[in-house]
């Protein structure tokens, strides 16, 4: 694949990150693990999202999961 | 023999797919690096790395200095990619990809995308669960639009339409 399509790849997964999440429960969490969650959508990078949320990568995808934030690619 | 190596975020998500175990139709041995393993804790993940170990389908890879170098230098080089860069977990599997032929296993955007990035890394051949799932259905054991139906609705991921058109299933 070239280099055009990685970019819109990337571009239509932060889409589906953004139109998927359940804002209301990201609204409810703690001040870390809400700027994580947010910072997840935007870029889909998931290890510097789990330590700013504190937590492990793999805790940090089930968080995620659980706001209904899918993994895309 | 094809070997692969598997980085967290292929691991966690392939953990969850009933029928995981068609990985080893595709590779004779998925290798894990310790950095990866150390980043996995769910009790359905360690059972099929377990399994997966125990039946010498997966194997440990320790990471060697000259691979951390190299790996390191990847990470660097990352920060050129347009999008976001490549974290030592995913570029240890890049290093690994580049040094020993394995085919890498990832669903991390930057280490998706480094191969078509940047010059040193063409070589390797990078895979998603999607690309793993097409390379299973041209071999002919299973049919695509199910399959990928079935591993959407059982781990949660979504696959991206400009993918999906690129198969012809949408």
């Amino acid at each position: 694949m070239d280099r055009e399509f990685w970019m819109e790849l990337l571009e239509e997964a932060r889409e589906i990150r953004r139109r998927e999440a359940d804002w209301a429960y990201i609204d409810m969490q703690p001040p870390r693990l809400r700027a994580a969650l947010r910072y997840y959508v935007e870029t889909g990078d998931f290890r510097t999202a789990a330590r700013l949320a504190g937590l492990g990568v793999e805790e940090f995808l089930e968080r995620a999961r659980e706001a209904k934030i899918p993994l895309v690619l | 023999m094809t070997e692969a190596i598997a980085d967290t975020s292929f691991l966690i998500d392939w953990a969850r797919y009933s029928r995981r175990d068609l990985l080893w139709r595709l590779f004779d041995v998925v290798h894990l690096p310790e950095s990866v393993l150390a980043e996995i804790y769910s009790e359905g993940t360690l059972a099929w790395i377990v399994d997966g170990l125990a039946s010498r389908r997966m194997a440990l890879f320790t990471e060697t200095d000259d691979v951390v170098d190299l790996a390191r230098r990847i990470v660097s080089l990352s920060r050129a990619l347009p999008a976001r860069g490549v974290d030592l977990p995913e570029a240890v599997c890049l290093a690994a990809g580049l040094k020993f032929g394995y085919v890498v296993l990832t669903e991390n955007g930057g280490a998706v995308m480094a191969p078509s990035f940047l010059n040193e890394l063409s070589p390797v051949k990078v895979m998603r669960a999607l690309d793993v799932l097409h390379a299973l259905a041209q071999a002919g054991h299973i049919g695509l639009r199910d399959e990928v139906a079935r591993y959407q609705v059982e781990t949660g991921h979504r696959f991206a339409k400009r993918d999906l058109r690129r198969l012809g299933l949408e």
